[in-house]
């Protein structure tokens, strides 16, 4: 190959940059207004009373929730926040981050038009079924966690200061003075986030722009080149989960597997949310569940190999 | 920064962003970035923003929001206004040739976003003729201009190359179609050939996929990369490397304007 594997230009990267945000914008503000009303108008008991006493039925409730309450991969950590504040165990906040970008309804109409004539309904099952499977393992690891080894510190005083612990439930204000609590803690959410999201999108962008992408085609040949360097692509590329299937689908050089590794380490874990979960989470638990997400998607798919062509 | 120092900093960020914005939507900037359904997204963000913005000034801070409304000092104001307003500043709306290059190019239409095979149209009528306005009607997607020349787009002829009956209707015909000049790097024997590329994008210009074809002109023509022309001659499918690739034998070539709508969906 005589194109350099690493090509910088500032117009180009400004270009995907503004593009990002433009497109992640919308849906941040949405979460964070969410995060908002549930800090306000969510009583912590109805949390703590709705969720499982078993730990592992928690947090497979948890998986379940991003069908019932589909956010984007975005807007979503701003929710988490609040929640894992009002009483959400952070196993299940982390099993649900995970799982609600891919297992929604939207993620799953885009998968199977996306490999329409490539085996679409079994794809979409797969991507589906592993997606919500390692946000569950995901969720049961934290369970055997240190809270203080995952969430931030401040973070960590939010939870105990307005968590199951204390009453948690909103001061008996009139609804005007709540809506007004609800917008300032939107806002907060919404700047915090806002920086880490800034953050990660221009790293993002300059590796989608400069990166030679031709690189990774001769890693297509072996299964256990092709799904790393899938997953690889996915956390440069930072796409949306709900249009990364009509990239992914596009790499026909690849194997199916390899594709379905984007698919799932995408959503989770990239460049760009790497940088969101910090606004949560401590940055030893970002970059241990970037590296445990990466081997054990990376297992599961080089397994699937042997029943997925 | 506390209190209303710092409500008055998450007012002004809230307020920049609102306003950038605003001004990507309504002067139109915003179809150089963003696949027509997200737009209206960018609007109502631009506005909530403002609104937001606004209320923060004229509300009487609640209890927790005495306290101040959040971290915002210094650093994390201009990380949270400057990027912004730089790629604004900028951004020239279009990606230029590194970035094209290192995505890869699409010359062949499996490798498509979004494509699936095309599935047999349903059968013509007893006696053997195509209904107007059915999907088997050429006339609906074979539009001719003033001159006589089929409007094509390259993903058009990319389709063509891959179908054989499509490729009945545009071979050895008359075609004009508009895309971004770049060197043909491979697949030019006779150094007479470059790319006519156009973008695909399915959500933002992120993910966008150059979509290349071949157009074989006499003399070569060598212009500044990305440069935006009309291109009129003849479709072939000539086949190289055991397939039908889409070659316009070009007439004529010209600059021109980008299209108000530079991708293609």
């Amino acid at each position: 190959m005589n194109a350099p594997w690493f090509s910088f230009s500032m117009q180009d990267f400004s270009y995907a940059f503004l593009s990002v945000l433009l497109e992640g914008v919308p849906f941040i503000l949405l979460g964070t207004l969410l995060s908002g009303l549930i800090d306000q108008f969510l009583p912590a008991r109805l949390m703590t009373r709705l969720l499982p006493r078993n730990a592992f039925a928690a947090v497979c409730l948890g998986g379940v929730l991003g069908i019932v309450f589909p956010m984007c991969e975005c807007g979503i950590v701003p929710v988490i926040r609040r929640l894992i504040a009002k009483g959400l165990p952070v196993s299940s906040a982390v099993a649900y981050m995970l799982a609600a970008p891919i297992v929604n309804p939207i993620t799953a109409f885009s998968t199977y038009a996306a490999f329409r004539g490539q085996g679409a309904a079994e794809f979409t099952a797969l991507r589906l079924g592993l997606g919500f499977f390692v946000a569950v393992l995901a969720g049961l690891a934290v369970l055997n966690l240190p809270i203080g080894t995952v969430l931030k510190k401040t973070i960590l005083e939010s939870v105990t200061l307005s968590g199951p612990a204390g009453d948690g439930s909103p001061s008996p204000q009139p609804f005007r003075r709540r809506l007004i609590a609800a917008m300032e803690a939107g806002v907060r959410d919404f700047l915090d986030v806002m920086v880490y999201f800034i953050l990660g999108v221009g790293v993002a962008s300059l590796f989608s722009t400069a990166v030679n992408q031709e690189l990774f085609l001769p890693l297509s040949l072996d299964d256990r080149l092709a799904i790393p360097a899938m997953m690889s692509l996915a956390g440069i590329l930072s796409l949306c989960s709900s249009s990364d299937a009509f990239i992914a689908a596009t790499f026909v050089a690849f194997p199916a597997v390899a594709k379905l590794a984007f698919l799932v380490f995408g959503p989770m874990m990239d460049f760009k949310l790497a940088f969101i979960y910090s606004a949560v989470f401590t940055r030893r638990f970002v970059a241990a569940l970037a590296v445990g997400l990466f081997v054990i998607i990376g297992l599961l798919c080089l397994r699937l190999a042997v029943v997925l062509p | 920064m506390t209190g209303i120092l710092s409500r008055f900093g998450a007012s002004s960020v809230l307020m920049i962003w609102g306003i950038v914005l605003s001004y990507y939507y309504l002067s139109g900037r915003v179809a150089s970035y963003l696949h027509p359904a997200f737009r209206i997204y960018t609007a109502i963000s631009a506005g909530v923003l403002l609104l937001l913005s606004l209320a923060l000034l004229l509300t009487v801070p609640s209890e927790s929001g005495k306290h101040g409304l959040s971290n915002i000092g210094i650093f994390p104001f201009l990380l949270l206004t400057l990027p912004l307003l730089a790629a604004t500043k900028l951004s020239p709306s279009n990606f230029g040739a590194t970035a094209v290059m290192n995505r890869g190019m699409v010359d062949n239409i499996a490798d498509l976003p979004g494509f699936s095979p095309p599935q047999d149209p349903a059968l013509p009528s007893a006696d053997g003729s195509v209904k107007d306005g059915t999907m088997m009607d050429p006339s609906l997607y074979l539009k001719r201009n003033a001159a006589g020349y089929i409007a094509a787009e390259t993903v058009d002829l990319l389709y063509a190359a891959g179908e054989p009956a499509m490729r009945e209707d545009f071979e050895n015909k008359p075609v004009e179609v508009t895309g971004q000049f770049l060197p043909a790097l491979s697949g030019n024997p006779n150094g007479d050939r470059f790319n006519l590329t156009r973008l695909f994008v399915m959500c933002c210009a992120a993910d966008a996929r150059p979509v290349a074809i071949s157009v074989q002109s006499q003399p070569a023509t060598d212009l500044p990369k990305m440069t935006w022309v009309k291109v009129r001659g003849m479709a072939t499918f000539p086949v190289e490397g055991g397939k039908h690739m889409p070659v316009i034998v070009a007439e004529s070539i010209t600059e021109t304007d980008a299209p108000e709508e530079s991708f293609l969906y």
